[in-house]
């Protein structure tokens, strides 16, 4: 017999997989043997996991399949269980792994597929809060505003992509028209954040993206539109800005 | 709660219940699905103002040799704070270990180590909420040589130590009594009638190991006709109380949900409505 915490112990060992011997030795056996009680667990962590990763990666499952993807799940759960027991939290670094998943090398653009489901995941469980509004900034003078440093609401991210990832998405959501993606066109870089009943993302171009990432930085107005401008010095502030706000990508001014 | 039928709230359901209002008894959730502040929390915490709630949690892990993890225990009590639930409730069972967290019921060997452990994880937890839990036997796949008590001896036990409540799921017992060849008349007898707070039933699924039958907790079906028997049984020993219909996988359309809920409903109001243990 083992001690409680010894027992605990040898069954995580064996759902992280280990051979179990020594959890067999304390399970009663009969016409169906310890090994195989046992083994009705280890399935239901694996497949419970999977199954949870799926919800999380919508897109990617799509993309890939049930098969395929139960397989890359199952590979991923044996290394990398959760560590709570909220499941909707469980996943940030499956994008990584299929990163390095050789047998998803063929889909090049498969793990910013998993980035923008775990950004969509993330920014669809974070709480919905006040949205800063262009009447908010009226009673601002304009060489205020630029020294101030801005908020996006909370879970928002960028999902930058050397593929057209955004197309990539509606081509694989329920009820697409089937048409073909060119794998070959230009990337793209998302903006995820929260709606009010959702999360979603919108397309931005490459001043916008370097803009948004100094604004993510905790840059300031003006040091984000400088690094825009040094991106492409066409980039038009006020145009930009006002496209953010309309979206009601910020939360407040910090 | 008066002793009604009511659904497990899932998430394809969610946005059809909040539109529709259909009637049932109540409304339980998996604490563990609405932590974090989704769309989804929104609108269960709107629903609350037209139905009563039921808050079942998965993760606690009460069976942990290492005790609760308290950050989890914390968002779990953030929640009920906010939903004033009529009923609060986790399994007899495991699923913490050394940092990792399984997602499945695991088993305890029934000894008097595990019930220290299990009455001060209980303790510790209704302490934390400021009020009574109840404890769910779970399904089970095997059992541990060393166990020297019955696990309906076990949870009455669980229950006179911590004060703690039962919550009843006919469809584990039956899953259980299969899969360790238990008579389920005999799992009934031990338990303490005044414990008893709520009952579970879902479908389960037929599986082979070893080329013998198992039954498979799997929530995926209706309820058979042998569950709804023994519910009957439960219910005539037992008397009346909420009782839950869960459908976890395959989920079905809500008006069959709701459905099997009324179905449930006519085995309980057949019952007594008082019985005690006989």
């Amino acid at each position: 017999m083992l001690a409680l915490p010894d027992l605990q112990k040898a069954f995580a060992g064996y759902l992280s997989g280990g051979d179990g011997v020594d959890l067999a030795r304390i399970v009663r056996g009969d016409s169906i043997s310890a090994a195989a009680r046992l083994r009705i667990h280890r399935h239901h962590v694996q497949q419970s996991l999977a199954t949870a990763l799926a919800a999380t990666f919508p897109t990617v499952h799509t993309l890939v399949g049930e098969a395929f993807f139960g397989a890359m799940a199952g590979s991923f759960v044996v290394k990398d269980l959760p560590t709570q027991p909220v499941l909707a939290e469980y996943g940030a670094a499956f994008p990584d792994f299929v990163d390095g998943y050789a047998p998803a090398r063929d889909l090049p653009y498969l793990p910013d597929m998993a980035r923008l489901d775990w950004a969509l995941n993330v920014a669809f469980h974070s709480p919905d809060g006040p949205r800063l509004a262009a009447a908010d900034l009226d009673s601002i003078a304009p060489d205020r505003l630029l020294g101030l440093a801005l908020d996006l609401t909370p879970g928002s991210a960028l999902v930058p992509s050397a593929f057209p990832i955004d197309r990539i998405w509606q081509a694989s959501q329920p009820g697409a028209n089937g048409s073909q993606v060119d794998l070959a066109a230009a990337g793209a870089s998302l903006l995820v954040g929260r709606r009010s009943d959702d999360a979603a993302f919108v397309a931005l171009d490459a001043a916008e993206a370097a803009f948004v990432t100094a604004i993510l930085g905790r840059a300031t107005l003006e040091a984000a539109a400088q690094a825009a401008f040094a991106v492409e010095p066409a980039f038009d502030l006020s145009t930009s800005f006002g496209r953010l706000l309309a979206l009601q990508a910020f939360a407040a001014l910090r | 709660m008066d002793p009604v039928a009511g659904i497990g709230l899932r998430s394809p359901h969610l946005a059809e219940i909040a539109r529709e209002k259909p009637a049932t008894g109540f409304l339980e959730i998996h604490a563990e699905n609405y932590l974090a502040g989704s769309p989804a929390r929104q609108t269960i915490e709107h629903l609350r103002r037209d139905y009563e709630f039921s808050v079942h949690a998965v993760g606690l892990s009460l069976g942990s040799a290492e005790g609760l993890d308290e950050k989890h225990l914390d968002r779990v009590a953030g929640l009920i704070e906010r939903l004033e639930p009529q009923l609060v409730s986790d399994h007899l069972s495991w699923s913490v270990a050394g940092g990792r967290y399984f997602n499945d019921l695991l088993p305890l060997p029934y000894t008097e180590e595990s019930l220290a452990v299990v009455v001060r994880n209980v303790q510790r937890l209704q302490e934390r909420l400021g009020r009574r839990v109840s404890i769910e036997n779970p399904s089970c796949y095997l059992a541990f040589e060393h166990s020297i008590l019955s696990e309906p001896e076990f949870l009455a036990e669980v229950a006179r130590r911590s004060g703690c409540g039962l919550l009843l799921d006919a469809n584990n017992i039956f899953v259980t009594a299969h899969n360790l060849r238990l008579d389920p008349a005999d799992w009934l007898a031990p338990l303490p009638a005044d414990a008893i707070t709520e009952y579970h039933l879902a479908g389960h699924a037929v599986n082979y190991a070893d080329g013998e039958r198992v039954l498979i907790d799997d929530h995926g079906s209706h309820v058979s006709d042998a569950v709804l028997d023994l519910f009957g049984e439960i219910v005539r020993r037992y008397g009346k109380r909420p009782t839950l219909v869960e459908w976890d996988t395959d989920i079905p359309a809500l008006d069959v949900l709701l459905d099997e809920a009324r179905r449930a409903e006519r085995v309980l109001m057949a019952g007594r409505a008082d019985a005690r243990a006989a």
